[in-house]
């Protein structure tokens, strides 16, 4: 217990009369790399809006501090699969970062601590030169890395992250590799990935939970991932490869 | 409260050395077109980027309700206006929390509701009629100095509450999953919001009318994102936008005759197309 940060207890999803989750009971390690897998419709999505409070749910969810339950919700930093909004805004990338760390008004003016804040995150992520961008210019990758940079700048406890590979262009992807790995070596943040992309599983994953409405299989990578797994949970026509000397593992897509 | 009104007029007889701002009335005007104009820019700016044109339209067309209870009732239509416009307001709030249709059908459904509602009245009673027109195109020019101090109380409770809330309401109608996961109670902030947008634009109502008062919200504020490149940009130019159009809409009222109205809302419509143009030669 004293190992976990979040845990569900029979969490239940039901939209509309259709159950999107059934009993999910599951653990997520403190300070390790959680991936999240399974088919679309699976309900992983719907489990991290769960986590994040947003969508309401049966069951319960604790999140743990010093082995303690607790139900209010740590810092938690999330990046969406895709973020709708109205791409006309005149909204730059630093208004967009400093949006919900600044009280003061953005018509005031930036915070100089929060602006520094704001650059710091996104030189982090690799994207500096984006600051002045307006964010309805970028492209999907680059508004990927933004987000990522907006739930970094909260220092978070927890960090959702909804596909984030999803329409990241190659040095984009090498860049979110380097992030995981330098995450996975400092091991303070508890990190939930979803992903269709085996690749980022196998590479970066310490933890994996196969979800269809509900669990499926979890623990630790090594004994998750085994090939009758995956085809027990992506069918038969899933698999992986390797790419160059890459680091991260790039996959063959479960069409 | 006179001896105030008789210092700020004193003071503008010398700013404002003009024929137009010689009379009373038209320094009253000038003075509630100074307060009502930014104000409706400032919450304009959310209803463009937050895409609330529609809710704002059904909450003024619902004004006309309002005062035709009022009338009805013989309570003063100023009141019922404003009453009537936030109990619209939080009504199709949660509606929206509680439906899955949507947002522009459940507005449509209130807005047909409450309009069949003061046609149902004012059919019924047919005095009403005449007294319900200056509501619909507006009468700055009539306007009490007592009209004009709440609306100067109202410009500070607003602007107070949009200075702390800003970003988080900006962030919210960007998109409002992203603005729970960074625990900002979206809800309250949008209840919070209907009633302040209820209560400007049936204060609005007053100087620019039923039928225009969309406008005064939306245009200063569309003019302005034609010509912003962030956020800080974007609240400036839509405030110099609202006095711009307020002002010279009401000179021009006085010289030629037209409603004060419709000629702050053609001014405003000018300012659209001028910064649409400047935009397209950015491009």
């Amino acid at each position: 217990m004293a190992n976990t940060a979040i845990e569900l207890v029979n969490v239940s999803v039901t939209v509309n009369h259709a159950p999107l989750l059934k009993n999910v009971s599951a653990g997520i390690p403190k300070g390790k790399i959680t991936a999240l897998i399974g088919p679309n419709g699976a309900g992983k999505t719907t489990l991290i809006l769960a986590i994040l409070g947003i969508i309401p749910h049966e069951g319960e969810i604790f999140f743990l501090r010093d082995g303690r339950r607790e139900t209010t919700r740590p810092r938690i930093g999330y990046v969406p699969q895709r973020l709708d909004f109205d791409r006309g805004l005149p909204l730059t990338v630093l208004d967009f970062l400093t949006l919900s760390s600044q009280r003061r008004p953005l018509w005031l003016g930036y915070q100089q601590a929060k602006r520094d804040k704001a650059l710091e995150a996104l030189r982090e992520i690799g994207v500096e030169h984006l600051s002045e961008r307006q964010i309805g210019r970028l492209s999907g990758g680059e508004l990927q890395r933004v987000m990522l940079a907006m739930a970094i700048s909260r220092e978070p406890e927890i960090l959702l992250l909804d596909e984030p590979a999803a329409g990241v262009d190659v040095s984009g992807e090498a860049l979110f590799c380097e992030f995981m790995t330098r995450v996975q070596r400092e091991g303070r943040l508890t990190m939930v990935i979803v992903s269709h992309d085996l690749s980022v599983v196998t590479g970066h994953a310490e933890h994996v939970i196969c979800l269809n409405r509900t669990v499926q299989c979890q623990g630790g990578a090594p004994e998750v991932l085994t090939p009758e797994n995956i085809m027990a949970v992506y069918g038969p026509h899933a698999g992986l490869y390797r790419h160059g000397q890459d680091t991260c593992i790039h996959p063959l897509h479960h069409k | 409260m006179e001896s105030l009104f008789a210092t700020i007029y004193s003071f503008l007889d010398t700013v404002l050395p003009f024929a137009w701002a010689a009379s009373l009335f038209m320094k009253r005007a000038f003075l509630e077109i100074m307060l009502i104009t930014p104000l409706c820019a400032i919450v304009g700016i959310q209803v463009v980027n937050s895409r609330m044109a529609f809710f704002s339209d059904a909450i003024s067309h619902s004004a006309f309700t309002g005062i035709a209870l009022g009338l009805l009732l013989s309570i003063n239509p100023l009141l019922t206006m404003v009453v009537f416009g936030v109990l619209v307001a939080l009504g199709i709030a949660k509606f929206k929390t509680r439906s899955d249709l949507p947002m522009d059908t459940i507005i449509g459904v209130f807005f047909a509701a409450t309009i069949a509602m003061g046609i149902a009245i004012i059919s019924a009673r047919k005095g009403l009629t005449q007294a319900l027109s200056s509501f619909l195109y507006g009468d700055v020019l009539t306007i009490a100095e007592m009209e004009i101090a709440v609306t100067f109380a109202l410009f500070a409770v607003i602007l107070i509450f949009i200075a702390l809330s800003y970003n988080r309401l900006l962030l919210t109608g960007i998109n409002e999953p992203l603005a729970r996961s960074q625990d900002i109670p979206v809800n309250i902030y949008n209840y919070i919001f209907a009633i302040i947008l209820a209560v400007v634009v049936t204060m609005g109502i007053r100087t620019i009318g039923i039928l225009l008062i969309t406008a005064l919200l939306i245009v200063p504020p569309a003019s302005a994102r034609n010509v912003s490149r962030n956020v800080r940009q974007m609240f400036w130019y839509s405030l110099f936008f609202a006095w711009v159009s307020g002002i010279a809409g009401l000179v021009i009222s006085f010289y030629t005759d037209i409603a004060t109205g419709a000629s702050i809302i053609l001014t405003a419509s000018l300012c659209f197309l001028l910064t649409f143009i400047i935009s397209l030669v950015r491009r």
